[in-house]
Parts: structure tokens; sequence; C-alpha cells
């Protein structure tokens, strides 16, 4: 019998007015990409509240990615701003925590850039298989 | 540094009965009498381990309620009347509490003055007792008082005078609070006045005050214009004695840090983590004492999942929600029925802000980091 493979779990947070799209493009433009990643869709990328990345790892999540605009593009004045200086904090917070950093990630993606999307994703499933299974999530 | 003085209360009942000359009362009462204040907030002594708040316009109680911080492990600035002018005694964490609290419309700094303490660190009540009883062999109820002195513990009862330096004190478990012993701010420099004994000539019976707001001034004035008060310069020989006290006990301080932190870093700290915080039976005491928590009675947190979670979402919100705002009063370590090192956790996420963002909770007016955008959204 096969012995079951470790499949690292991304969420991703997606702004409805550039990645979602990107992500859509992405899937158009048929990018190859691991199904590693699960897509929540929000208004805005500064809508993610650090609760939700926290409760995400408590549920298994063993990456977590947030997408927004770029800067300067924010559909909501420069609420992307706001997304990276919590971002910055939560980043410490897990490391502090015992998490690795780099499991989580913030990304600008436009909602032109499939492309960018998919080696993104491409590129955190192959760091976070690297560091195997997140020791936050449910006992399995 | 602001304009110094050593000063005194003029009246010599006063002054020989208050801590260090009894500026700090004749202060207050000045304020009251001139009208600068409705009325103040202190600390009055309920016995000989303890102090509760006490928010009074009588002359007579402000009189009565000298020197009782010590025995006071409680943070004032929960106990501050809204829209109301008052003057308040504050230890460093009072004041930086005060001051976060203002930034989250919970307090109008406006109101309100501070009358700041030196402080080397408070005491828990029941601990002191058993300390009396179990060091010196004394029953709690024959303690006339107790205070620190120059690295001393000092217990006054009535069969005699007991003593044994502060290190010694601690080293057996008893003592400060840790909170206390690791907090590195002695001088409450956010407030308007600091008062304190530090570099006040051995055997004059007077206070070091600093000048540090306009507010500060109008209560030194006050105490001058009732003529509560008598002052002269401080010396440059004085100011170097209070910056050298300063520095050892932050020093100190840093040195307990470094020595609890590291238990944390040599072991996995999420195991840590997941070790103390799994103790949790969410009571939710810590959110309700803790004064820099807005939320309070309308906090959800407390009702996000637990269930099957290595560490409940409370705890993990908390602490991120405290990160750029925790003071380190102790309150909520002082609470816990589970006894979590809740404190020590919580500083060393804000301890981590601090050195990434350089800010200090409770020293400026500007907004808290997590209030804040990231200039140039940079990642
Ligand atoms: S978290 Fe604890 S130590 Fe920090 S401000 Fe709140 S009560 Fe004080
Ligand atoms: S006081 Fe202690 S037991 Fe109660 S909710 Fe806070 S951490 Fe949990």
């Amino acid at each position: 019998m096969a012995i079951e493979r470790w499949e690292p779990k991304i969420l991703a947070f997606c702004c409805n007015w550039c990645s979602y799209a990107g992500a859509d493009v992405a899937g158009v433009e048929r990018r190859q990409m691991p199904p590693s990643f699960r897509i929540i869709r929000v208004m805005c990328s500064g809508s993610v509240d650090p609760c939700w990345v926290l409760e995400a790892f408590l549920e298994g999540a063993d990456g977590v990615l947030i997408t927004g605009c770029h800067p300067g593009e924010c559909h909501y004045l420069n609420t992307n701003y706001h997304t990276a200086r919590r971002y910055r904090l939560l980043r410490i917070f897990i490391e502090e925590l015992g998490l690795e950093p780099d499991r989580l990630r913030l990304e600008w993606i436009s909602a032109t850039e499939g492309i960018k999307f998919a080696e993104v994703i491409r590129d955190m499933t192959e760091k976070i298989r690297a560091l195997g299974p997140s020791r936050l999530g449910p006992e399995r | 540094m602001g304009k110094c003085y050593l000063a005194w209360a003029k009246d010599p009942e006063i002054r020989q009965k208050g801590g260090s000359g009894g500026f700090v009362t004749a202060t207050l009462l000045a304020a009251l009498k001139e009208g600068l204040v409705e009325r103040v907030l202190i600390v009055r002594r309920i016995d000989e381990f303890e102090g509760v708040p006490l928010l009074t316009d009588d002359p007579e109680e402000v009189k009565s309620c000298s020197s009782a911080h010590l025995a006071a492990p409680l943070n004032l600035s929960s106990y501050i009347p809204p829209g109301e002018r008052v003057a308040v005694t504050v230890k460093p964490c009072d004041a930086r509490a005060i001051i976060e609290r203002s930034k989250r419309r919970q307090i109008d700094l406006e109101d309100i003055y501070m009358v700041g303490l030196n402080c080397g660190g408070t005491f828990m009540p029941v601990r002191t007792m058993e300390a009396v009883s179990d060091l010196f062999g004394l029953d709690p109820g024959d303690v006339l008082g107790f205070e620190v002195s120059k690295g001393k513990f000092l217990v006054e009862a009535r069969s005699g005078t007991y003593t044994l330096p502060m290190v010694e004190l601690e080293r057996m478990g008893y003592g400060r609070r840790d909170p206390c012993r690791y907090c590195n701010i002695n001088i409450p420099v956010m407030a308007d006045l600091a008062c304190g004994d530090a570099g006040v000539p051995p055997g004059m019976r007077a206070t070091f005050v600093e000048i540090l707001t306009d507010k500060g001034d109008e209560l030194f004035e006050a105490g001058i214009k009732t003529s509560m008060i008598e002052f002269e310069e401080a010396g440059e020989e004085e100011i170097e004695t209070r910056v050298r006290t300063d520095r050892r006990m932050s020093e100190d301080a840093d040195m307990w840090w470094d020595e609890l932190s590291s238990m944390i870093d040599e072991v996995d700290h999420l195991s840590y983590y997941i070790n103390e915080l799994g103790r949790c039976i969410h009571c939710g005491s810590c959110k309700i004492v803790c004064p820099v928590c807005a939320c309070k009675d309308d906090a959800k947190c407390l009702d996000m999942g637990r269930e099957g979670y290595r560490i409940s979402l409370y705890n993990l919100i908390r602490l991120f929600h405290l990160m750029d705002s925790c003071i380190g009063c102790g309150q909520c370590e002082d609470v816990c029925p589970a006894d979590i090192p809740l404190t020590m956790i919580h500083q060393r996420f804000e301890r981590r802000m601090e050195k990434e963002l350089g800010y200090r909770p409770g020293f400026e007016m500007s907004k808290p980091p997590l209030q804040e955008p990231e200039p140039g959204g940079k990642v």
C-alpha cells in the first residue's frame, strides 16, 4: 500500500479587485499550479483580520498567503498599506510563537498578473513542502 | 530633562508624616484648593500590606494617604472617573496606561493631572505577609509597616525592626512582583511631574521633583501659590545621583528579564506556549483587568474557538492585539487563576514589536502601530 504523501495546505486570501482576478487569469491561461491552495475572496487585503490568519493556522493551514493590489493601486485608498503593517507584525508574532515566519506571505498581484500568481503559488508550495507540516494545526 | 527641584511640604506635620517630605500630599492638597482639579485619585492603605484606590476631595483623607503605592499592585488608570478633572498619583505603568487609554478615547487626557511617582516595584500583599512570617517568624498582624530603602527590605513590627537585603529576599522567591522586577522604567517621564527619593541628600526630608510638562508647572505653581510647598533648585550632584540610581535600577531589571527570558529561548517556543497557555480556563479575567484592552465587556474574543485547537484563539487574539500596546503592568498575571506567566508572555511579543518598529506604548501620543499604515506599503 502506498504511503499517502503529505501535501501542503495553503490558504490564500485574494482581493476582489486584483489578485482574485489574477488567479482567474492564471486559470484561463492554463498556468501550471499545484493543487495546494484554497482561495478565500475578500473585498480588500486590508479586510483580512489578523485573527483569520491565526485561525487558519489553528485549523490546519501549513501556510497563509495574503494577496492585494500593488502599492498606490488599492481600490480603497491606502488600505493595502495597513495590510503591510499587520503582515510585518504578524510575521514577528508567529516567529515568536515558534512557527517559521515564511509560512506567512504577502504579495502584490494585479488583475492581469496571472503569471505572477502561478509563480507565487508554485514557489510558496515548494518552500512549505520543505518546511513540512505546521505544528500549530490540530493534532493528527 | 525638565526643571529639577528638591521640594517638601511647608506644613511640618505633613512633611514629617509623608514619605519624602510630603511633597506629593501637599501638591494634591494645593491642586484641590486652587481648583485645578475636582477630586484626586490616590492609594489608601487598608492594612500594612495592601492599598486600594481612593477618589476624594476631602483634604483630611488626602493627608491620611501618604506613601502607600508600594503595597498597591493595581493600575489606577481603571478608576479614573469620566468627564471630571482629577489629579492622580501614577507609577510609570499607571501613566502609560492612561496615555494608551486616551488614544482609545477612554480617557480625556486634558482632564488629567499626572503626579508621577518613581517606582522600583510593587509587592503582592499576600506574598509579603508570607515573607514576614516565613523569614522573620512574625505574625502579619504584628507588623506596623514595611518599606524598601537602599536595597534593603525593612519590616517594622511590634517586636522590633527586621531587615534583609532585597537581593536575598528575591532569591528566595519573595519580594516584588515579577513584572515589576523586569520593568526597566522607574521614572514616570510621561507624567506631568516625576517625584522620588533618588537624588535627595541623605537625612533631608524632601522629594526630588522633575517638572515634565506645562501641567506639571501648573501643579508646582499651585503649591507655591497656596504656600503648601517649599523648595530649592536641585544641584548638579543631586541630578547626577538620580540619573545613576535610575540607570542602575534599569540595568538590574534588564538582567532579570534576560534571565527569565532565556528560559523560553532555551526551549522550543511553540511547546512552551502551548504548555503554558494550555492551562487557560477561559475565565476572561485577564482581559477585564487589562488597562489597555478597549473592548472589555463587549469583547468577542472570549467566545472564539478553542475546541481542538493547540492554543485557543482567545489567547492568540489577546497576544496579537496587545503586541503594540501591552505596557507590562502585570494586572493579567496577578489575576490569572491558572498561574500562567501572562505578563512575561505578552512582553515577549511586545518587546519584539518595540525592536522592530522603535515604538514604545505609553510614551508618546502617536497612534498604536497596528492602527497605522506601513509607509510606502513596503513588505
Ligand atoms: S496584557 Fe497584562 S501586562 Fe499587558 S497591559 Fe494588559 S494587563 Fe497589563
Ligand atoms: S486569567 Fe488566565 S485562565 Fe483566565 S482567561 Fe486569562 S489566561 Fe485564561
